[in-house]
């Protein structure tokens, strides 16, 4: 960190940051010239950056490593203690494409995060909405949506299996007084449902998430803007196009890849409601990694699975960063 | 339409709105008031024939519910402080820069959380126990769980900054303060509603962890109120009544609090207080 | 350390003892135990009982869920944290001592007062074996039969004392019994994607004439097709593609099904909650005279081999052994022992089915042993999930079955 007191060149892009406040000191020692980099330059921001990252490092990339390591090596459930086990190339791949049941387990899986993600951000957005428009009680109301977020997986998981129920179910019971449904919908068991009824679930799980950043957008966005917009004659869907939507977009960006990456860990509603059956009908690629490693203890089948995984996060990240691009800086 | 008529049917739509989102919540309150009979029963009752309230007692004595509840707030506050320590620093930075090394580093974070839990507890699990960080297990579950959020906290709170207008700081920085000294004076309280929530948001997870305390907290007494639930939910149960009694204590303390919060919260944020 | 320091410690313990009578001593040998059990059932009631003992050792219980006993458990090993002693579920147990995760304990058995293996059932017994060695000691046994409801045979105009003995008996009187009207299905069983659906159709098809090394043969394919017309006709919920046993059983006890499917650890709970007439029949044959089969569940006690406290272990397990005699009046479960004869209850309900239970139980097969039993028993599984829900013919779905069994079994 010789170079430290140069925090002027860090300012790249954000041209009036440039210069005052920063006297070039590098006269002094290097000790100094460190501490004095950490309080006041380059280093500072350095030091804030470096400690989270080689956390988040050990904690969870090491682990991921551990993963895509696994999905290489021929794994016995008793060498999880050693990392030095047989190389198999890619064997662990080509097997499991050679499994039937690969195909539509990946499929389900988009199924599951397109329908989970246009679910949870339509309704959250059509929320965020209605509750910006200020109304008395608008706030507290807003307030109970929210709940759903506070609820623990497990117990999320628990009330919807218990109300997805084919024979005792409550949702069966109210679809057949409105007159919806003739029969009972076997939510859980029937292969045409099983996954739908995953999805209802999580959209329930997480459209608290969605409002409440849908909110926060909405809520910096300046009210001038509008202004100028209904000065100009523009109606409410034209405002919303025009100005809504664009202003909006790093807020977007973020909340869909954060909601791909919350999709594809959804688990416990797996484990709570379908257990991916019958028939694999709903599994998806999170559940069915963890099946294979802890129910079959195929464990580098588990690993290969979590790197497609990896894969399909690394482009929900892609678009996640490109989404800054766009950001306005207040 | 008159503004109070509008406000009227905002009102009521809303109210329809949230009796439709919260029923599941319903659900599970009146189910634990029911006897076991009545649970099954088709068609369902809505109202419990006759409540069931020694439920609530039943469970929190024959769960030792107290101490379950608090090991939960002892691991989701540890798990909050050391996330919010870590995690503030982080988001000012990836806010303050546009550059590629910016987004390598958001890259490299979104990155970090992709597997599941259920995934990440065997490594973790390994190199906890090579560490001989097992003999902590609270602590262990803290460092694990703040491995698996921080990056969604880095996300939001990056997003608060953002919204901290660049000229306050230059001026600080003008005015002969430090970095330091701008950060923690300027920016920060700044910035203060934005990490509340996110801090908020991490507790609520973190109140309800399950999979890594269940595979690493092992002593009985330290484990937090999600492992106590799972212990009586196995394949071998239709005690739906008491669960539902147990994890109506486990979230009501929690929701009334954050429905009180929110409020609060909310309306800091709507009505641009920190513009 | 002088000998007044122990004295005092001596002292304090003893009183501690006294005062709680469970506390360890610091000197004690401490061992941990793990195993599903809840309060209500056999092992941390045992392990309270035998740390009331005093005899220097002392016990830790950890519960673990049905779920998580191996992912735990080779977890542990594999980390060096793995328990002294754990309940394992007997198909699993020869994928821990095929690999010589479970300590030998053939040698202490030999000169062993209590547990001797000529006292145990065949089938237990054998599911602890592994290239003709012990590494462990049945902790109980069941399996299971037919219960029914006798109040809705008598309304269906059903003979309560004949209940079905043969398969197209079940499915006639599960026809008669259904009653959409009433929210009554004919019977309540599980083919969940999970051991349990194998536990539940592995006797059909030895019934049938198959194994797990022949689960295509043809009276396997047989009751795979009558479990097909029993889901297609809605004679038991759909649900019973998702719903384990005891969930289904509970569909039994508050009477929205006629007939139910499963093991004497039901007994219990349906004592207390069936408000109706209820019996246990042997499981239906194929046809009359056909040779009978069960399955044979329950668990296991292991002491693993990185015990340090071998001897210890084995003392725990001895106690344990020696407290079979009240396991089923305490908490309604078979001992694994022949030598055992199991006193009345006095509730004449679990006595009548006791008696159809022990009969079963002389048809129960061990599911392997095979370190490789996971695998296998997904095989059945899937055939099952795969025919029920119409994506195979009961046919095809065992032949692939068959398929995957070679594989494994090489």
């Amino acid at each position: 960190m010789a170079d430290a007191p140069s925090s002027i060149s860090s300012r790249k892009g954000v041209p009036a940051a440039q210069a005052p406040g920063n006297p070039v000191r590098d006269v002094r020692g290097p000790i100094k010239r460190l501490y004095s980099s950490v309080r006041d330059g380059r280093g500072f921001d350095i030091v804030l950056v470096a400690f989270p990252l080689g956390f988040l490092f050990l904690m969870a990339g090491l682990p991921l490593l551990y993963n895509v390591l696994m999905s290489f090596q021929e794994v016995d459930m008793f060498s999880l203690g050693t990392l030095m086990r047989p190389f198999v190339g890619l064997k662990n791949y080509r097997d499991l494409f050679a499994q039937p049941e690969t195909l539509p387990i990946l499929a389900n899986t988009a199924i599951f995060v397109a329908g989970s993600i246009a679910g949870q951000f339509l309704i959250g957005f059509g929320l965020a909405l209605f509750f910006w428009v200020n109304f008395p009680g608008a706030s507290w109301l807003r307030g109970l949506f929210l709940v759903s977020w506070v609820m623990p997986g497990l117990v999320v998981g628990a009330i919807w299996n218990w109300i997805l129920s084919g024979d005792f179910g409550v949702l069966n019971f109210v679809l057949r007084e409105g007159g919806v449904i003739s029969g009972n919908i076997f939510w859980r068991s029937d292969p045409n449902y099983s996954l739908y009824a995953v999805i209802l679930a999580n959209i329930w799980l997480g459209t608290a998430f969605n409002m409440i950043l849908l909110s926060v957008g909405l809520s910096a966005i300046p009210a001038d803007l509008y202004e100028a917009a209904e000065l100009d004659g523009a109606n409410a869907w034209q405002r919303f196009w025009t100005i809504t939507l664009p202003m909006m977009r790093s807020t977007i960006g973020a909340i869909i890849a954060l909601g791909l990456i919350f999709t594809l860990q959804q688990f416990d509603l797996f484990a709570a409601i379908t257990s991916g059956g019958p028939n694999n009908s709903s599994n998806v690629t999170q559940y069915w990694a963890w099946e294979q490693s802890f129910r079959q203890y195929d464990f580098a089948k588990g690993a290969t699975i979590s790197v497609l995984m990896i894969i399909f996060v690394m482009i929900a990240s892609v678009v996640y960063v490109r989404s800054t691009r766009h950001e306005v800086r207040g | 339409m008159t503004e109070t008529n509008r406000n009227r049917l905002m009102l009521l739509i809303a109210l329809v709105m949230a009796a439709i989102y919260l029923f599941p919540l319903y659900w599970m309150y009146i189910t634990a008031l029911k006897s076991g009979s009545e649970m099954f029963a088709t068609p369902p009752t809505f109202w419990p024939s006759v409540p069931q309230w020694s439920t609530y007692a039943f469970v929190w004595e024959s769960r030792g519910m107290g101490r379950y509840l608090w090991n939960s707030l002892v691991i989701a506050s540890g798990a909050v402080v050391l996330i919010t320590v870590l995690g503030v620093g982080c988001a000012y930075v990836l806010a303050r820069y546009r550059n590629g090394w910016v987004d390598v580093g958001l890259f490299l974070i979104l990155m970090l959380q992709v597997l599941p839990a259920s995934l990440m507890i065997t490594p973790i699990f390994v190199g906890f126990s090579q560490l001989g960080m097992l003999d902590y297990p609270r602590l262990a579950v803290i460092i694990a769980i703040a491995a698996k959020s921080m990056p969604f906290f880095v996300v939001l709170v990056r997003a608060t900054f953002m919204a901290v207008p660049m000229e306050l700081e230059e001026a600080a920085l003008v005015d002969g303060n430090s970095r330091v000294g701008a950060f923690f004076h300027i920016v920060l309280p700044l910035a203060r509603n934005g990490i509340l929530v996110s801090a908020i948001l991490i507790f609520m997870q973190a109140f309800g962890e399950f999979v890594y305390s269940k595979s690493i907290i092992q002593d009985i007494e330290l484990q937090p109120a999600s492992v106590g639930l799972n212990s009586f939910m196995g394949p071998n149960t239709n005690e739906w009544n008491n669960i539902m009694a147990y994890a109506t204590i486990y979230v009501t303390p929690i929701l009334a609090i954050f429905v009180l919060l929110q409020r609060r919260i909310v309306s800091g944020l709507t009505s641009g207080a920190i513009k | 350390m002088g000998i007044r320091k122990y004295a005092v410690i001596g002292a304090l313990a003893l009183a501690g003892v006294s005062l709680f009578g469970l506390s360890a001593r610091a000197e004690d040998v401490k061992l941990t135990l793990w195993s599903l059990d809840r309060n209500i059932q056999p092992a941390p009631n045992l392990v309270a009982e035998f740390n009331k003992l005093n005899n220097g050792i002392h016990i830790e219980y950890r519960q673990i869920q049905f779920d998580d006993v191996v992912s735990e458990a080779m977890r542990a090993y594999s980390t060096g944290q793995a328990p002294d002693i754990i309940a394992i579920d007997n198909p699993e147990h020869a994928l821990f001592s095929s690999r010589g995760a479970f300590l030998d304990l053939t040698d202490m058995i030999s000169k062993s007062t209590v547990i001797k293996p000529e006292n145990y059932f065949p089938g237990p017994l054998k599911s602890v074996e592994w290239d003709g060695r012990y590494y462990g000691v049945p902790k109980a046994t069941n399996t299971i039969a037919l219960y029914y409801n006798k109040d809705m045979f008598k309304a269906k105009g059903l003979d309560p004392s004949k209940p079905p003995q043969t398969w197209d008996e079940l499915v006639d009187a599960a026809r008669k019994l259904t009653d959409p009207a009433a929210n009554v299905y004919g019977l309540a069983f599980s083919a969940k994607a999970n051991e349990e659906g194998t536990f539940q159709f592995l006797p059909w098809a030895q019934m049938g004439g198959g194994s797990y090394e022949n689960i295509n043969a043809e009276g396997a394919v047989k009751a795979l097709e009558i479990w097909k017309k029993i889901i297609d006709e809605k004679l038991a919920s759909p649900d019973t593609l998702t719903r384990g046993q005891w969930d289904s059983t509970g569909t039994f006890n508050s009477g929205n099904a006629a007939m139910a499917i499963s093991g004497p650890w039901e007994l219990d709970r349906m004592t207390q909650e069936a408000k109706f007439d209820w019996g246990v029949t042997l499981l239906p044959v194929p046809k009359e005279g056909a040779e009978r089969s069960s399955a044979m569940g329950d668990f296991n006690w292991a002491i693993f081999a990185s015990s340090k406290h071998p001897e210890e272990a084995f003392k725990a397990l001895e106690f344990f052994a020696s407290q079979d005699d009240k396991m089923f009046k305490n908490y309604g479960q078979l001992p694994a022992r022949s030598d055992i004869s199991i006193p009345e209850t006095g509730q004449p309900l679990k006595d009548a089915a006791l008696k159809v239970f022990l009969e079963q139980l002389k048809y129960a097969k061990p599911r392997g042993p095979h370190p490789e039993w996971p695998k296998i028993s997904k095989a059945i599984q899937d055939a099952i999930q795969a025919a029920l829900t119409g994506q195979a013919s009961p046919k095809d779905a065992l032949d692939q079955a068959a398929e995957k069994i070679k594989a494994v079994l090489g």
